[in-house]
């Protein structure tokens, strides 16, 4: 959900000819149709198909057959899906903290004008317009033995059990903190001058003046940034795939991966599709609890 | 006019209090330079390793830009598969952008300025499909297209993304807050729909043509999971998926980050020329990067 919407109320034109709003109709479903018709073949279509087909086993050239449940039972028995859940919400739990809290430092720090601080803002955003593949392939190595971070810590993280999550979060958050860092600044930025002042002039020190007077106007766009982010990381793959394959001994091993794997490794499809709706349920729970959290904050 | 010298000077001095001091303006550029050199040093190690002979990775040794060694350059541009990936990569991209900008601005277009039967429903199913995450679809999406052949297509790799229901939300923002009178009195010059779309709308909206073309060409640009289904054949693989492939065939690390490089330089120069339009359409709209 990253644009707002306002349906304005339809106005009615006074003296307009019942031919003219035809002609209008017309024209209107000509614009619109293209696109529509893509967005049922290749949105809605496979989303509704997606769902149903969580409670088929099929597989490609065969003809899918009706199992209810059974996916998502066996689902429930599976240990790989409950370690892909495990290593999905670590990296969830420690990624959102990190690249927050390192997007709201740096938004403070570029927030007042100053020489060179364009320059700043650009350098900070250029991480996210790379691509995840590109970013593995040199943080691969730069985590490797032979790399500054494996030489620095004696070791390669990829290949610890323990330290390949904190791995990928730490490039996660350098691919992210830019996005962040911009939703945040441009709201700063509308934080009134005269609220910082008053509380300046009450004698509030600075942690006062961010914790009372800065951070409840950021509430709104750090709520954004959680949900979009929380969606995002229950989502990875790109990194994971290209970095470590899920391993060492599945221990980067993510939902996406699984789902991946399932799909398009054992041409499990239906099997695949469920995990692909549990997927979707976890991210829905997760968003309608955060919203709850927020909400109840205020 | 005594009291108004003094309320600016008044106000020139709370603005002074709410910057930092010196000291606290030295720790910021000095925290601020360590972040942008943290931010920096990945791109760096990319660029010098890729230049350096296939053994010396060993850090620090690897880190000095001199001498250089392009073979990791020769090997993939001459004769590798680079340039047919490049060559599918800019065919994805580009083709996208394109058509993606005529649906989306022709429906942005109907949905903020036309009447017709359905608006309603189309918009709001528009809008609930953006909840629901992509690999919900993935698999469905990928039986539809492989079924009907486009496996190893273009079309199989353009087509399924050009439902892109984002850039409509943005395009009938921004057309929304255009003014009706313009349309109107081209109507009543008697100007068919189709021109008053080529002629008023399409040049008015360039602003956001630009910010969501750019948006638009680096998703593709950058695109990984789709092209990895699509593109089985390593003929139609684009560079995302080819280079995560050199990464897994153990192709020698220098080759590996040379086809990266290749790869980055036009998302820079995309980057140097449109940072504008990038960082507006992220805080105007919160588009995703």
């Amino acid at each position: 959900m990253t644009v707002t919407v306002q349906t304005r109320p339809s106005r009615v034109r006074a003296g307009r000819r019942p031919a003219g709003a035809r002609h209008e109709a017309r024209w209107g479903l000509a614009f619109v149709l293209p696109c529509f018709l893509l967005f049922l073949v290749f949105r809605f279509g496979p989303a509704v198909a997606g769902t149903l087909l969580g409670f088929f086993e099929y597989t490609i050239g065969d003809s899918p057959h009706f199992t209810g449940l059974d996916n998502f039972t066996r689902m429930m028995g599976d240990p790989v899906f409950w370690q892909a859940l495990k290593v999905t919400v670590l990296y969830t739990v420690l990624y959102l903290p990190l690249s927050i809290g390192v997007s709201l430092g740096l938004a403070l720090l570029v927030r007042r004008s100053f020489r060179g601080v364009r320059l700043f803002r650009s350098v900070f955003f250029l991480p996210v317009i790379t691509s995840l593949v590109l970013a593995a392939t040199i943080f691969t190595w730069l985590f490797s033995s032979s790399g500054p971070w494996g030489k620095l810590f004696g070791g390669s993280w990829l290949a610890s059990p323990v330290l390949v999550i904190p791995a990928l979060v730490i490039v996660s958050v350098w691919s992210r903190f830019g996005y962040g860092m911009l939703i945040l600044l441009a709201r700063l930025q509308d934080v009134p001058r005269e609220l910082e002042e008053a509380a300046l002039s009450d004698g509030a020190g600075p942690w006062q003046r961010f914790r009372y007077v800065v951070l409840p106007q950021l509430r709104p766009a750090v709520f954004f940034l959680l949900v979009i982010e929380t969606t995002n990381s229950f989502q990875v793959f790109d990194l994971v795939y290209v970095m470590t394959g899920g391993g060492p001994a599945r221990s980067s091993y993510t939902l996406v991966m699984d789902l991946y794997d399932q799909g398009f490794k054992n041409f499990d499809l239906g099997y695949a599709s469920a995990l692909g709706v549990a997927l979707f349920v976890l991210t829905l729970f997760v968003a309608l609890l955060q919203r709850l959290l927020m909400g109840r904050g205020k | 006019m005594t009291a108004q010298v003094n309320s600016s000077r008044a106000v020139r001095a709370s603005y002074r209090a709410l910057e930092p001091s010196r000291a606290g303006k030295v720790l910021r550029v000095v925290l601020l330079s360590v972040a942008s050199v943290v931010t920096i040093f990945p791109f760096y190690a990319m660029v010098v390793l890729s230049l350096k002979p296939v053994a010396a990775v060993e850090f620090p040794g690897s880190l000095v830009p001199w001498p250089f060694d392009g073979g990791a350059y020769e090997r993939v541009l001459g004769g590798g598969d680079l340039p047919v990936w490049t060559l599918n990569t800019l065919v994805y991209s580009l083709v996208s952008v394109v058509l993606v900008l005529v649906l989306a601005s022709l429906a942005g277009y109907a949905f903020a300025k036309k009447r017709f039967p359905g608006k309603e429903t189309m918009f709001w199913s528009f809008l609930a499909m953006v909840m629901v995450p992509y690999h919900v679809t993935l698999i469905p999406l990928f039986v539809l297209v492989a079924s009907a052949g486009g496996v190893d297509t273009f079309w199989g790799l353009i087509v399924p993304t050009l439902a892109n229901a984002q850039a409509v939300f943005l395009m009938r923002q921004f057309i929304a807050a255009l003014p009706d009178e313009l349309f109107e009195a081209a109507r009543l010059d008697g100007a068919s729909e189709w021109r008053i779309f080529m002629r008023i709308v399409l040049p008015l909206c360039k602003p956001i043509l630009a910010t969501l073309g750019l948006f638009v060409f680096l998703w593709h640009w950058n695109d990984f999971l789709w092209p990895l289904v699509v593109g089985k054949s390593t003929d139609m693989r684009t560079l995302t998926v080819g280079i995560a492939a050199l990464q897994e065939q153990n192709v020698p690390l220098n080759v590996v980050l040379a086809g990266a490089t290749v790869a980055f330089v036009p998302i820079f120069a995309a980057y140097l020329v449109g940072q504008r339009y990038l960082t507006e359409g992220v805080t105007m709209s919160g588009i995703k990067g």
